[in-house]
């Protein structure tokens, strides 16, 4: 049903963007009605406070002197020249902050949502079909585990071990994709722990169903049942909550980015927040926003490629309940 | 108390003077100090905290003016051992007798690292940029400096003549702080926006800021043929590492972890009791305090009960400090014997004043009505509860458990301390709320001027007195005119006593600065308690 999907794409992409701009509009003004921001930091800095009259330049100059919907309109008007302004702390452009960011958060989401697959992966398969009752026990016990235990604590761990004892990669410094495996191996564990859950109930669940047996009838073989139909029917939920942890994963994670010293969009966010630095706050928000819209538009629309008999359904009500 | 070298302490016990030679224990006993410096290497030094703005007269957070400090040279030194005013980039000064004319002849031959020189016009410029701003680009004036009337120069002397509206006693050391380091024009030349990029601070400094990763790592290189190091300065070369990357880390634990894998040379702050574990596995541990004022908490006036001279005088006796430094800290650290800190001009000792004294406290509050208690211990008057709310200092790391002791030493004389906490970003709107009694404050400083400008009621008026004190406000006043050395440092003795006698400041602790050093490291520095990494050197 091309024309369907079109229109509802279309719809999508709409909601896709009026989300965004909501979220910019309410963002803002929740800031604004916040105490404090870096120029008042500046100025009632205790350790060199500035004087109210020598202050008054910074003030102005930031416009923070007008009222909150004169402020939004100034904003607005730079955003529409695509300019997204400086960041009041460092005074560093928040374009170039986000770009220098993107990369990172990339590299870390994509390593560590591979890894999140494999584990997930992995383990649904161990608790299903493995040999030993032993396995398939400790199988469904670790997503259970992994959920249990803070991330700041795996990766701490992590770092202990590979980082200060063995000393294979830097807990400090930027040494490219090396860099990127422990921190990436911390988040995956942080969130393959419901995807497995999900992905053993979905896998028990088909491999109960009457069409194993048909197909065991026809003489297929077991490996074959399951890698080639059981698990196809079993991914459906997974993937939908694949979808989010990406969005999740892409939003940059503050806590592992911490740990890991890693400048991605997750430790951009909290520097911003703690010294609600309203213009990367506004701009992160944007793009976290965006891929997080974009990201279950995605999943939706991959939905008919794993089981065509969705787009055989009405699309918009399936994928509005995939999406809540 | 006199301030001398001995006050910087290295580990537990104080083994030797920096900076000449650092030893640390165990490291000691196993390996004998190299003597003479080597050239090269790369020091690691961990921040806690990530820079800010490098605009240069308008903010300065902690962390980015000790990056600076390494960027940017001076008119005037102060030496971190004597304590005493240096040649730097100014050979040599005089001041006339009015206190007004400043004259200083300028070091011949020096260069900024663009290439340009530091020249007479340079200077004047620096001097004039710092004393008015820059409007039209958004730049504050540099809060410090006096109003300039005129800076003329004079090429035969090569001297600059500056001529301020009015005298002003702080001025030569206002001329040591980091924020008063020379730049070239290029600096002054360009944007709010471009002065705040380390790369384009451009100085005479011995390293050159060559490299920035946002929130990952700065990193300055030796500056090639720097040969005018202060007067004082142990080495007058070139510095001794070939780069400095400096690196924020905020997870103490992986600060620590990094620094003991030798993935970093050097740290700021450890938590307290990781201190003598590391001086026992042979690591440096230095507690720097240096001049300025000491951490204090200051009365916020309108604030409910503190404006009773007893329940602050209640305050002041009933806070053990020496039970501060034995449960919670080290002996890097010392109590607090005035406002001032050993070693501030002026600094008088007046521990006597304020001496632990839980009995006196009592009776104080006794005598302001507060008689009846509680079942929680807590006194009452009129139905009201004796409390009073303050905010955890987010600017320094150790503050939640030295109020949480404090809080339950005033229990003790039934008086409630509310302990807040707040983020970062609010914590100076939201600390002084009317409701708030009492607040930190209290830093190294060039100067004591420091309390004026914290003080006085056109300035930052921390005591929210508006102005009403008027022996205070003469107090705050008088020593920055006051030209003769000697007068002034009676004045602010007297200023000490005032603030001690009516209990609007309440001193706890000398502030310390703990750097934690890996063993081969030699040659660690610090002026006004930022490292100085100029004759630092790696030893195999």
């Amino acid at each position: 049903m091309p024309a369907a999907l079109h229109s509802y794409t279309a719809r999508r992409i709409a909601q896709t963007v009026l989300v965004v701009i909501l979220t910019y509009v309410l963002v803002f003004f929740i800031l604004f009605i916040l105490p404090g921001d870096p120029i008042q930091q500046q100025i009632e800095n205790p350790q060199n406070p500035i004087p109210a009259a020598d202050a008054k330049i910074l003030l102005q100059y930031y416009h923070v002197d007008r009222s909150g919907l004169d402020q939004f309109w100034i904003a607005l008007r730079r955003l529409a020249q695509g300019d997204l302004g400086y960041s009041l702390t460092t005074g560093k452009p928040v374009a170039s902050l986000i770009l220098q960011a993107i990369p990172q958060t990339l590299a870390l989401a994509s390593t560590a949502l591979l890894f999140t697959g494999v584990i997930a992966f992995t383990i649904a398969l161990a608790a299903a079909f493995a040999p030993s009752s032993v396995i398939r026990g400790i199988a469904r016990a670790l997503p259970g585990a992994f959920l249990a235990t803070p991330s700041f604590l795996v990766g701490f761990l992590l770092l202990q071990l590979f980082s200060f004892q063995l000393g294979w990669v830097s807990a400090i410094r930027d040494e490219g994709f090396k860099s990127v495996i422990l921190p990436a191996l911390a988040l995956a564990i942080a969130v393959s722990g419901p995807i497995a859950q999900v992905l053993i109930q979905g896998l028990n669940r088909a491999y109960g169903e009457p069409f194993v047996t048909v197909l065991r009838a026809r003489g297929l073989g077991e490996a074959r049942i399951v890698l080639g139909h059981v698990l196809r029917n079993a991914a459906i939920p997974t993937v939908t909550l694949l979808g989010l942890t990406l969005g999740e994963l892409l939003a940059g994670s503050v806590v592992t980015e911490t740990i890991f010293s890693r400048t991605g969009i997750g430790f951009l966010t909290q520097q911003a927040v703690r010294e609600q630095d309203a213009p990367v706050i506004l701009a992160v928000v944007m793009l976290v926003s965006t891929v997080f819209a974009l990201t279950v538009l995605v999943t939706d629309l991959i939905y008919p490629l794993i089981d065509p008999r969705i787009a055989a359904r009405p699309i918009p009500a399936t994928a509005d309940q995939a999406s809540d | 108390m006199t301030f001398n070298r001995r006050d910087f302490l290295l580990g537990t016990v104080a083994v030797a003077a920096l900076p000449l030679t650092p030893i640390g224990h165990a490291a000691a006993q196993t390996q004998a100090p190299g003597t003479t410096p080597k050239r090269g290497g790369e020091l690691i030094y961990l921040d806690a905290e990530r820079t800010t703005s490098f605009q240069l007269t308008g903010s300065s957070f902690w962390q980015t003016s000790a990056v600076i400090n390494h960027l940017l040279d001076r008119l005037v030194f102060k030496d971190p051992d004597t304590l005493e005013l240096k040649p730097w980039i100014a050979s040599s000064w005089s001041i006339d007798a009015s206190g007004t004319v400043y004259d200083f002849v300028i070091r011949r031959g020096v260069t900024y690292s663009d290439g340009t020189a530091l020249d007479l016009a340079s200077v004047k410029r620096n001097l004039e940029w710092q004393s008015n701003g820059d409007k039209d680009k958004g730049i504050p004036r540099n809060s410090w400096f006096p109003q300039i009337a005129s800076v003329t120069t004079d090429d035969a002397r090569h001297a600059v003549t500056v001529t301020l509206a009015k005298p002003n006693a702080p001025f030569l050391h206002t001329l040591t702080s980091v924020k008063a380091g020379l730049v070239s024009n290029a600096t002054i030349d360009a944007s709010r926006e471009t002065q705040a990029i380390v790369t384009n601070l451009i100085g005479s400094g011995p390293f050159i800021a060559k490299s920035e990763i946002p929130g990952k790592e700065t990193v300055l290189v030796r500056r090639q043929g720097y040969a005018w190091a202060p007067a004082t300065a142990k080495n007058q070369g070139e510095a001794y590492v070939d780069s400095i990357t400096i690196i924020p880390v905020e997870e103490d634990s992986v600060r620590l972890g990094a620094l003991k894998s030798g993935q970093g040379h050097a740290l700021r702050y450890v938590q307290p009791s990781e201190e003598k574990p590391l001086v026992k596995a042979g690591y440096q541990v230095v507690g720097v305090r240096s001049p300025g004022t000491v951490n204090f908490l200051e009365v916020r006036f309108g604030a409910p009960f503190v404006d009773d001279i007893n329940v602050r005088r209640a305050i002041l006796h009933g806070i053990d400090r020496q039970e501060i430094i034995t449960k919670l800290y080290t002996d890097n650290w010392k109590v607090a014997t005035s406002v001032l800190a050993p070693g501030t001009l002026g600094y008088k000792d007046l521990s006597a004043k304020f001496a632990f004294d839980a009995a006196k406290s009592n009776q104080w509050l006794d005598a302001a009505g507060w008689t009846e208690r509680g079942t929680d211990g807590i006194r009452r008057k009129d139905g009201k509860k004796l409390e009073i709310n303050i905010y955890v200092d987010v600017y320094d790391n150790t503050s939640k458990q030295l109020y949480q002791l404090i809080q339950w030493q005033l229990k003790n004389i039934g008086l409630q301390l509310n302990i807040k906490e707040t983020d970062y970003s609010s914590y100076p709107t939201v600390s002084s709320d009317p409701s708030v009694g009492l607040r930190r404050n209290g830093w190294p400083s060039e100067d004591p001027y420091t309390l004026t400008v914290s003080y006085l009621s056109t300035l930052g008026d921390r005591f929210r007195l508006k102005g009403e004190d008027k022996k205070l406000e003469q107090l705050l006043a008088d020593h920055v005119t006051a030209v003769d050395v000697e007068r002034r440092a009676e004045l602010l003795g007297e200023l000490q006593d005032y603030l001690i006698d009516n209990v609007y400041a309440i001193p706890l602790l000398e502030d310390s600065q703990v750097f934690v050093l890996r063993p081969n490291v030699r040659g660690f520095g610090q002026t006004r308690s930022y490292p100085w990494f100029y004759n630092t050197w790696l030893d195999t």
